[in-house]
């Protein structure tokens, strides 16, 4: 179980220790190349690498500190980033509603820090529970209109609540679970460092080679020519970092170059669905330079559980 | 099927901050929790450590708006007077704070947003907007409104002038005005000083008294602020003070 105690002595965390700072020292170089050597105008971006440098040391820092640390960081991920979609959906004007939902957040989040109560699974986490929340949680939503003896405009809110809590709450819990995970550091730093390289390889090729819009209807600056890119980049990566996960083969790191890839653009599809029906730019403006929190998340909603998934189907998470 | 509207709230787009420091706020369920609970910490820091003491409670129990009045000398006096309140009006109390102290720096405006639900009150410039923002809240019945018409912090526990713009606010309407006289707040954590000293404090709470029949011009406005000070230092040498 990873502890502040195990955490420098772990040979994985300590090579993220490193490579995280290396890699934003390397983007702040190249930026700076770009933007003193050729006089590029760069826009906003220092905003959003000086951003970066933050939620790269915060997150680092809950890792550091351990497994509940880390259960709970997410907690606050879901519960914020779900607060954003309340706000920009109207939910949030239905306290009973969103009351609910973060119950439900906050069930994910006990589910992954109590042990089995009658210890049929090993170490933390208590498997069975998590994958059941969205059962309870459903039957709560639909339960609050009944005790509340009204109907009209309850289906919409319903819907919101389930998506938000399935999408925000449980899907995103997964990064959350990983962390009971016996090789819980390699997991964590490398998918959350591969996703967020993906979305920077995205925009980045995007903006470099960009000329096919993926889909025009939902997201105008998302390209072919960037996805496809970042697609070449996340695959190549497992190879580079193998070390993060020693003991898989060339199937499941295959496997995960195609569901951070895939996965990551699809998240931030999926959120710019939302966002694009709903009438925003952003979902909020928690992080500067770069949005909201879901707009920073997106591409992990998508890619966490899928990775979970697939790792605990080939080995034991635990 | 035909598209649904998505009724989004109208500061989506502001950082936590900045929403914070505009007023109107949209009402928000964690700040909300956040501030129930901090308010629960107070009361019981108050009982403890200020051995606090309420004179005149039963003035305090009304369902209409309410223009609270009081001395000001220490930071103190919003807390005692959240902390009067039954908590179910937690929500609905507004105390004018100086926008130009308390939603200067980021914590103070988490401070003062969160805890004290404040309402930002321009003091040096644009006062007359301040206090239209004022009148605008007491429309609504229930509302609770908390002004110190002193302006600033006492630096002698005193009670100075009241500024007129107390008599504007509540002349020729049908509003409760009560005057709060707050004793012992001063020598408890005067202007200056980092933190609160275990001194008692104590709350005396005026009869209501109403400005309807009079007028909004210079000299009424003037005196009702004047009459109001009379009221709030009345309260408290009626209790052995000085």
């Amino acid at each position: 179980m990873i502890s502040p105690l195990t955490a420098l002595h772990d040979p994985v965390f300590r090579a993220y220790l490193l490579i995280v700072p290396v890699s934003l020292a390397l983007g702040g170089a190249i930026l700076g190349f770009l933007d003193w050597g050729l006089k590029k105008d760069l826009g906003a971006i220092w905003k959003t690498y000086r951003s970066w440098l933050v939620m790269a040391s915060i997150g680092l820092l809950f890792v550091f500190a351990g497994r509940i640390a880390v259960i709970v960081g997410v907690m606050l991920l879901s519960i914020f980033g779900f607060k954003e979609f309340a706000r920009s959906s109207g939910l949030c004007r239905d306290w009973w509603m969103v009351g609910a939902v973060y119950a439900g957040i906050v069930a994910v989040g006990v589910a992954s820090w109590i042990p089995h109560p009658s210890g049929e699974e090993p170490g933390g986490g208590f498997y069975g529970f998590f994958m059941t929340v969205p059962v309870f949680a459903i039957a709560l939503i639909l339960l609050i209109p009944i005790l509340r003896n009204c109907a009209r405009g309850e289906l919409q809110k319903m819907s919101l609540s389930i998506i938000g809590f399935i999408y925000i709450g449980w899907m995103f819990g997964h990064l959350g679970f990983l962390a009971n995970a016996t090789n819980a550091y390699g997991f964590l730093c490398y998918i959350i460092f591969a996703t967020e390289l993906n979305d920077v390889s995205a925009f980045t090729f995007g903006r470099l080679f960009g000329r096919h819009p993926l889909r025009n209807k939902i997201s105008p600056n998302k390209t072919w020519e960037g996805t496809l890119g970042a697609l070449g980049v996340s695959m190549v990566l497992p190879w580079l970092l193998r070390f993060s996960f020693p003991f898989f083969g060339a199937t499941q790191l295959i496997l995960t170059g195609l569901i951070v890839g895939i996965g990551g653009m699809l998240g931030d599809l999926s959120i710019s669905v939302i966002k694009r029906d709903i009438g925003t730019k952003d979902m909020g403006a928690a992080i500067p330079g770069h949005g909201g929190i879901l707009d920073r998340i997106d591409s992990l909603i998508y890619v966490a559980p899928l990775f979970m998934h697939m790792t605990r189907y080939y080995y034991p998470l635990r | 099927m035909k598209s649904r509207d998505y009724d989004s709230v109208c500061d989506v787009d502001q950082a936590l901050v900045d929403r914070l420091g505009r007023f109107p706020r949209e009402p928000d369920i964690l700040v909300y929790g956040v501030r129930a609970l901090i308010a629960l910490i107070i009361r019981g820091w108050l009982r403890l450590y200020h051995r606090f003491e309420i004179i005149g409670h039963e003035n305090l129990r009304t369902n209409r708006s309410l223009v609270i009045v009081a001395n000001h000398c220490s930071h103190l006096d919003t807390l005692c007077l959240l902390a009067a309140l039954p908590l179910r009006k937690l929500h609905r109390t507004f105390p004018a704070a100086a926008a130009d102290y308390f939603f200067q720096s980021v914590p103070r405006t988490f401070v003062a947003a969160v805890v004290t639900n404040a309402l930002p009150f321009a003091r040096r410039v644009r006062v007359r907007r301040s206090l239209s923002v004022c009148s605008n809240l007491l429309s609504d019945p229930e509302n609770i409104l908390i002004i110190f018409p002193e302006g600033t912090r006492s630096e002698t526990g005193e009670t100075r002038e009241f500024k007129s713009g107390i008599g504007a606010l509540v002349a020729g309407r049908d509003i409760t005005v009560l005057p709060c006289y707050l004793q012992g707040a001063f020598r408890a954590w005067p202007k200056g000083r980092r933190l609160p000293r275990p001194r008692k404090v104590r709350l005396i709470v005026g009869a209501p008294r109403s400005y309807s029949s009079r007028n909004s011009n210079k000299i009424d406005v003037c005196a009702i602020a004047a009459e109001l000070r009379h009221a709030v230092k009345e309260l408290g040498e009626g209790n052995g003070s000085k």
